[in-house]
């Protein structure tokens, strides 16, 4: 398929010279760089107790201190078998491209980009081993959704900066609760400060991704990308409300727990602070045209 | 039609109104009844419908793919 080249800026390429240098001056060996106790202490809290999915509804208080302190495990578990997951998807999609027509630009940092995602997915399916021992299933279907190769590597791309921006609204918010272990804030802190470099190229990318579609697609298809979007940034935070953990933790009724958040509506603000920059971005770009999102 | 695959046809109705009833073997995922977004809420609504615990590692798109074969994988045991 003929792909025309990135409308590139001499902005881009001034990033990613900018973003290939620090990634090689920060590059370290994450397979030596954690320490990994033999276990951790089952009876604090491993993620912020702002992070959890009951906090902000009366759910929270009602699970009770023990449930809570289980559920934070479990939840954590969850968080980062997601970033595995996101990861190994976003990996399959970058290697599809790096060296292709299209993509001759960006491809020297989609190395820095690829090592480094590799290694994130190492230590996040590390931690789920070693202190959870399982990593949570996919919950991806494969299924080619047949759009044109120009919004397809658009969709690609705004996906992965959104789950990045996601993340790392968690990642940030652990590696500064002193609250939590070291290896728990440590395994955030370094994640937080590589995917800032990420987060910046994918800002990046998606803009000329966007520009590029727009010159080939009608106003009724980018309605149909705004509206596909929207419920992707929907379908990902409500994979955060998993009932796999709510059973792990000792949940009752894990499904019910789950629609019951999904319903609550106390829940919706404290979501939108978790996707703020995200939607922002994506408002300011002109990819949404509002800053509505579907129920599901 | 058992009532647990009655209510996965309300379930995927209820996000279509502009149909009003699926054939055992319309091919849901080719029609888009059933997408990547909506494949994890869906295969929790089975999960609860049919009691069993399904591993979305291993579940295949065919398993789910009509409502036929829906009801041969999660209820065919279920007493009518």
């Amino acid at each position: 398929m003929a792909v025309a080249a990135l409308p590139v800026t001499d902005r881009f390429h001034e990033v990613l010279d900018r973003l290939s240098s620090k990634s090689i001056e920060d590059y370290y060996n994450p397979y030596l760089r954690f320490d990994w106790p033999d276990r951790l202490d089952e009876n604090r809290m491993w993620m912020s107790p702002d992070l959890l999915t009951p906090y902000g509804t009366p759910h929270f208080d009602e699970l009770g201190e023990e449930t809570l302190i289980r559920l934070s495990k479990w939840e954590s578990i969850n968080f980062y078998s997601l970033n595995v997951h996101g990861i190994r998807e976003l990996l399959l999609e970058v290697v599809a491209r790096i060296h292709m027509p299209g993509f001759e630009v960006p491809s020297d940092f989609f190395h820095h980009f690829i090592g480094e995602e590799n290694e994130h997915m190492w230590f996040f399916a590390e931690f789920c081993r070693r202190y959870g021992d399982k990593i949570y299933s996919s919950t991806a279907m494969r299924a080619g959704a047949g759009w044109e190769p120009e919004v397809e590597n658009f969709l690609v791309f705004a996906r992965v900066l959104f789950f990045e921006e996601l993340v790392d609204h968690y990642n940030s918010r652990m590696a500064r609760d002193d609250s939590l272990c070291d290896t728990i804030r440590q395994v955030n802190r370094i994640h937080h400060q590589d995917e800032s470099r990420h987060i910046a190229f994918g800002r990046e990318l998606v803009s000329l991704l966007f520009t590029r579609m727009c010159e080939v697609v009608d106003e009724s298809r980018r309605a149909e990308v705004e509206a596909y979007l929207k419920r992707y940034v929907v379908y990902s935070i409500n994979s955060l409300y998993n009932p796999h953990v709510y059973r792990d933790a000792g949940v009752p009724d894990p499904l019910a727990l789950r629609n019951a958040l999904l319903a609550d509506e106390r829940r919706r603000p404290i979501e939108r602070t978790v996707i703020r920059k995200p939607l922002s971005f994506f408002r300011k770009t002109g990819i949404f045209t509002d800053d509505a999102l579907p129920t599901v | 039609m058992s009532e647990g695959l009655e209510q996965v046809k309300q379930w995927i109705l209820k996000r279509h109104p502009e149909r009003t009833d699926i054939a055992p073997d319309t091919d849901l995922i080719d029609n888009r009844l059933i997408d990547s977004l909506s494949f994890v809420e869906f295969v929790f609504l089975l999960e609860q419908l049919s009691g069993r615990s399904i591993d979305m590692d291993t579940l295949e798109v065919d398993e789910i793919r009509t409502l036929a074969a829906i009801e041969e994988q999660f209820f065919k045991a279920e007493v009518h």
